[in-house]
């Protein structure tokens, strides 16, 4: 059943602080986050109010263009706060566990079917909406290898999640037929985007689905059992992280207790007290290259599985562009720790070989770069100079860079002859960040599928 | 190092209120003590250390071999021509010396003017100041004879920055070589200057006086053998433009170009393989012909040893701006770089060196290339369309 491909072109960025193979339970969080802006394309329209008390799997939010669809709670309890920012948006519903795992009353078998609470999990591409129940994709995809840096392993993940699994499975193939891939190769050969590109391009007015690995056995869970549990394996690590390890939580789930535990220096609590940190550490949910900031007491992300700490780097370099950079991470190998990387790497094969010095290999061992990564841009934005890195790291039969300037200019047709339909941003994002002019590129390509998006339902 | 100092200093001058029209000049000049100290705020968290600056300093690093034998070897075409160097026993490094003098002006002109107009352009249009000139400004001088008056040079140098670069909008969005464009406006404002047999060695220190001495390409375009053996051109001993001759020290600026990711190995190589097809073509070709032109019998690696051929393959060819910019593109537009230079040299007797136009015409030429390579990729996609149209059709 399941598929196998092999991605040559990309990129596996060295980031320190991978999560080790332990997982802590983390189910008891009290507190749960739904949150709209993370689903593309979803107007919300509030269906509680504060001080509701309600169950898990009842809808908090359903979609104004579609009923159908809405976003349930995940777990039963009283809806605290309900968060707005800037003109009204709703940005988050928070629910509060107030008895402990009350059980879904149905405990029924039941059939997948729009209305399900477990509906929302099921996305479709082009644009990355909720799938819409009226549209027939011509297949339903589903990685089974997360490469994004510091990714969960989702074999380790599933473990024990088997038959959910499979059920879940059997209950997506109603709807079209499903391949479920694992692919070999450097990032981005995990993501759905890339999978898909590989085994079947979407053209104009064709879709498909997509849904996470482990939503496949959340969704076979409430097939099986009618029980309503967004359960996730998470994997917790990053440079700043104080011990990267797995939690296993729940969708929406605060983070506030997770950030306690892994932040150095104990920056937080102490966050609103007058002595700030020297280094402030971000907090992303979901992956490093697309994922989002959250506040240390914010929430899981709604289709996340992962969360990373890292250093903020809003500090100077001194004349960055000259120095050697012994601990520069670049895909271009323009600083010294390329050159040196490529020393080991060769060394290592040498090694491979069978052709051992120990003397010499301990001392490329020790030379093996570590490199210093934080948020900072390390740069200006320019205008496109150098061409061709581009294509080394996107794996499409799409040429990036034009299509990159397609949708900056907002030209339409051209964006469509180029293959926008067959992209998301984060299968930019390793453009993005290889990037010598600093372009945001992912934000270019949402907006441009934005554009389209609407242009597609009016 | 502390330098907390100089991160204060620099935010103190910052200018603002009435002075804030300088902005673009102090954003230069504080990126580059600094990196800033900008955290990304949307798409990827985490970013490549690399960025614009180091990029093209990585340009001006692997020239710097090439300068360098440049400066010796105008030292030492002069102290051969006037005899100095064969009549007593001679310091080389006075070769250096010299050669460092002559060309100190022309590149701190070349910085000067350029920079100038740079900076007076980000100013007027409030952008910051593109690094490009960085590496430009020190190919000008690069590839002039050694006798080309300054104040040539200096018009040159705004010519190309004004007209090859900034009124398209500066770095980026320019479609000819500046450097290129810099030289060209050499070569037709000022002939006498830019060729011939007595421009090429430097009389002395100052002044552009020249002593008489042919190029191999000179010696050719007369119908004569070149004097100087492949391998004086390998190393470079030989006149021409300043820092042109010596394949090995360019060898070594490519080296370090094509290791960094910075250059295009698909354009270096194919430009190479462009000239030596046509030159083994014209090696056949002359096979028939009567009677036999020397230039036609031409061994084809001489082409890649002789004027500006491996300069031009490696610094010009390869800038990515004016390059084509699909992987196929930069294929066909190397390809016919190095196929064109061969055939000006061969068969257009008024141009003694092809390089420069050869290279500023596939300029001119590789949105084109371009528009056909990514048309084809269109064409595919619209292909896979159509196919399914007809399924859904018959189905």
């Amino acid at each position: 059943m399941t598929e196998t491909i092999k991605i040559k072109k990309g990129l596996d960025i060295p980031l320190d602080g991978a999560a080790e193979r332990h997982i802590v339970d983390a189910r008891s969080i009290e507190r749960y986050a739904v949150k709209p802006p993370d689903v593309v394309g979803f107007t919300p329209r509030l269906l509680v109010a504060e001080g509701d008390s309600v169950v898990a799997g009842q809808p908090l939010v359903a979609d104004k263009h579609d009923p159908r669809l809405f976003l349930p709670s995940p777990v039963s309890g009283t809806v605290e706060a309900i968060v707005r920012g800037e003109k009204r948006k709703l940005l988050e519903v928070v629910v509060c566990r107030n008895t402990q795992n009350i059980q879904n009353t149905q405990s029924n078998q039941n059939t997948l079917t729009p209305e399900a609470p477990i509906w929302w999990m099921i996305k479709e591409r082009p644009f990355g909406t909720i799938a819409n129940p009226d549209h027939q994709p011509k297949g339903i995809f589903i990685s089974l290898r997360d490469t994004n840096p510091l990714a969960p392993d989702l074999d380790y993940a599933l473990k024990g999640r088997e038959q959910e699994f499979e059920a879940g499975i059997k209950a997506l193939e109603a709807f079209a037929t499903v391949h479920c891939v694992k692919a070999d190769g450097p990032h981005p050969a995990g993501n759905v985007g890339t999978i898909v590109a590989a085994l079947d391009p979407i053209n104009k007015g064709e879709c498909v689905w997509t849904v996470n690995a482990q939503d496949v056995a959340n969704i076979g869970r409430w097939c099986l059992t009618g029980e309503y549990r967004p359960e996730r394996v998470i994997a917790v690590g990053g440079p700043s992280a104080k011990a990267p390890h797995y939690y296993r939580v729940l969708c929406g789930a605060c983070l506030k207790r997770i950030s306690e535990a892994q932040l150095i220096d104990a920056v937080y609590p102490n966050l609103n007290t007058q002595n700030t940190p020297s280094i402030q550490t971000r907090i992303i949910s979901g992956s490093p290259l697309s994922g989002t900031t959250v506040a240390p007491d914010g929430f899981l992300g709604m289709y996340d599985q992962q969360v990373c700490f890292i250093e903020e780097g809003d500090h100077y370099d001194f004349m960055g562009w000259l120095m050697p950079g012994l601990k520069k991470f670049s895909f271009s190998k323009t600083f010294l720790s390329g050159f040196l990387g490529q020393i080991v790497k060769m060394s290592k094969c040498q090694k491979a070989d069978g052709n051992k010095d120990s003397l010499t290999f301990g001392l490329f061992d020790s030379l093996t770069p570590h490199y210093d990564f934080n948020t900072n841009v390390h740069g200006s934005v320019r205008p496109f100079l150098f061409t061709g890195s581009f294509e080394r790291v996107f794996p499409f039969d799409i040429y990036p860079l034009q299509l990159i300037k397609a949708c900056i200019v907002g030209d339409v047709e051209l964006q469509e002859k180029l293959g926008i339909y067959e992209v998301e941003p984060e299968d930019f994002a390793l453009c993005e960040f290889i990037d010598p002019s600093k372009t945001e590129i992912q934000t270019i390509i949402r907006e441009a599928l934005e554009v389209l998006r609407k242009e597609a339902i009016a | 190092m502390n330098l907390k100092w100089l991160e204060d200093w620099f935010e103190k001058i910052e200018p603002k209120g009435k002075w804030s029209w300088l902005g673009s000049t102090y954003e230069a000049f504080h990126t580059f003590a600094f990196t800033p100290k900008t955290v990304t705020k949307s798409g990827s968290h985490i970013r490549d250390a690399v960025d614009m600056k180091r990029s093209i300093i990585i340009v001006v690093i692997a020239l710097i071999p090439a300068l360098l034998f440049g400066m010796w070897n105008i030292g030492y075409q002069t102290y051969t021509a006037n005899g100095t160097l064969s009549t007593f026993h001679f310091p080389l490094s006075t070769c250096f010396w010299f050669g460092f003098l002559r060309m100190l002006p022309m590149i701190a002109v070349s910085y000067i003017v350029g920079l100038f107009i740079e900076f007076a352009f980000a100013q007027y249009r409030h952008h910051e100041v593109n690094e490009g000139f960085l590496a430009t400004g020190l190919l000008i001088p690069m590839i002039v004879p050694v006798t080309t008056p300054l104040w040539q040079l200096a018009l040159a140098v705004a010519f190309a920055v004004i007209i090859g670069k900034e009124v398209f909008g500066g770095s980026g969005m320019n479609f000819l070589n500046p450097a290129l464009v810099a030289r060209a406006f050499l070569f037709f404002a000022y002939p006498t200057h830019m060729s011939g047999d007595s421009v090429w060695i430097a009389n002395d220190l100052w002044g552009s006086d020249a002593i008489a001495g042919a190029t191999p390409m000179g010696q050719l375009a007369t119908g004569a053998h070149p004097s100087a053996s492949a391998l004086d051109m390998l190393i470079g001993t030989i006149p021409g433009s300043t820092c042109e001759t010596s394949v090995i020290a360019i060898a070594l600026g490519a080296i370090l170009l094509l290791f960094t990711g910075i250059a295009s190995w698909r354009i270096m190589l194919s430009v190479f393989l462009g000239g030596g097809a046509m030159g083994l073509l014209f090696n056949l070709l002359s096979t028939f012909h009567s009677p036999l032109s020397t230039y036609m019998q031409l061994p084809f690696y001489y082409h890649f040893l002789m004027g500006g051929f491996a300069f031009g393959a490696v610094f010009m060819a390869t800038d990515p701006v004016t390059a084509a910019q699909t992987n196929c593109g930069k294929w066909i537009y190397g390809l016919l770089i190095g196929a064109f230079a061969v055939l000006l040299r061969v068969c257009n007797p008024a141009y003694p060196e092809g390089m420069m136009l050869s290279i500023l015409f596939m300029n001119c030429m590789a949105p084109l290339i371009d528009h056909c390579v990514v048309a084809a990729n269109i064409k595919r996609r619209e292909k896979r369309t159509a196919t399914l149209g007809k399924e859904v059709h018959n189905g």
